[in-house]
């Protein structure tokens, strides 16, 4: 694959959109590898009759997970990713198809390198359920 | 202004509202390869940054990195089963703040700079406080807001990175 390069990137691009459809398996992957024994990720009984859910949650921290891979998987090897943020707007539930992604806000140059802004989402259809950003840097092709 | 409407119930006991700016944890965990690359393929993550320590070097690392996002979860201590709360959740690494009114948890959002990669055996030490505690109204009802900020360094005392965590508890 090859690298993405600042002189590429225009405001307005969209990156290249992340499909997921969590199951339970993942879910309690990522509750153990993040040592989480929180049960509305893999306690259907307690999801439903305890917090009235129609079923166990994926984690909010698995979702950003996803979207922040959105963004590194977009910018290659030679990407930097600077910061990143996500706010949990509505639950999601295991086999349901998610969809992580988002579009160039702004471009500038700083220090020898290309400093990107991104506007984020991770959708369920047409449904918001994580807005979020990112920063990242890129290389220059006129450096290399 | 307030953010609650007249009628709703406080949610917010005065011992939770007095430990704001508080340092609610610290916490050290050494960044090991196996547990981010577990979490990697947990996420779905293919990014021969992760995997492929060559593949790193030829791309400005000194060895192959952890997930920027992999940080905040080197830290994390043990908790005994019976220090868990009914619903599972560990209150350890938020300063255990208890809302009786508000009894379900969920994570609010995140906020990260990331400063320099974590590479494998970097000793990272957490500090985390109390930013805020409010109570706000939302579509379904009212519900209580916690924010912390997290600084993450390591063992040569460089910031690694810094974070803002929000919590939702709804009643």
């Amino acid at each position: 694959m090859s690298q993405l390069h600042f002189e590429d990137v225009a405001v307005g691009d969209e990156i290249t959109p992340l499909v997921v459809t969590p199951d339970e398996t993942q879910l309690f992957l990522f509750s153990a590898a993040t040592y989480n024994a929180h049960r509305i990720h893999y306690d259907k009984h307690w999801a439903r009759e305890q917090e009235g859910y129609p079923d166990i949650l994926v984690q909010g921290p698995l979702q950003s997970a996803l979207l922040a891979r959105s963004v590194t998987d977009w910018i290659g090897g030679e990407g930097r990713l600077l910061a990143f943020s996500a706010q949990n707007r509505a639950v999601a539930h295991p086999g349901q198809e998610l969809t992580f992604g988002g579009r160039v806000a702004a471009t500038r140059r700083e220090g020898g390198r290309g400093v990107v802004d991104f506007e984020l989402a991770g959708r369920r259809g047409d449904d918001v359920l994580m807005p979020g950003s990112a920063t990242v840097s890129l290389p220059l092709r006129e450096e290399r | 202004m307030s953010t609650s409407s007249t009628d709703a119930p406080e949610l917010i006991p005065p011992e939770a509202r007095e430990r704001v700016g508080e340092v609610v944890a610290t916490a050290v965990g050494t960044v090991e390869r196996r547990d981010w690359q577990r979490w990697a393929v947990a996420v779905g993550e293919d990014n021969p940054l992760w995997f492929d320590a060559d593949h790193a070097r030829a791309h400005g690392y000194d060895d192959v990195v952890a997930p920027p996002l992999y940080v905040q979860y080197a830290v994390l201590g043990v908790t005994r089963l019976e220090e868990l709360r009914a619903d599972g959740s560990s209150g350890a690494a938020s300063g255990n703040l208890a809302f009786p009114a508000a009894p379900k948890r969920m994570a609010g959002g995140e906020s990260t700079a990331f400063h320099r990669p974590c590479y494998h055996r970097d000793e990272i030490t957490m500090e985390r406080r109390i930013d805020s505690i409010v109570q706000k109204q939302g579509r379904s009802g009212p519900f209580v807001l916690v924010t912390w900020r997290t600084t993450y360094t390591n063992q040569r005392d460089e910031l690694v990175a810094e974070a803002t965590t929000s919590m939702i508890a709804r009643p």
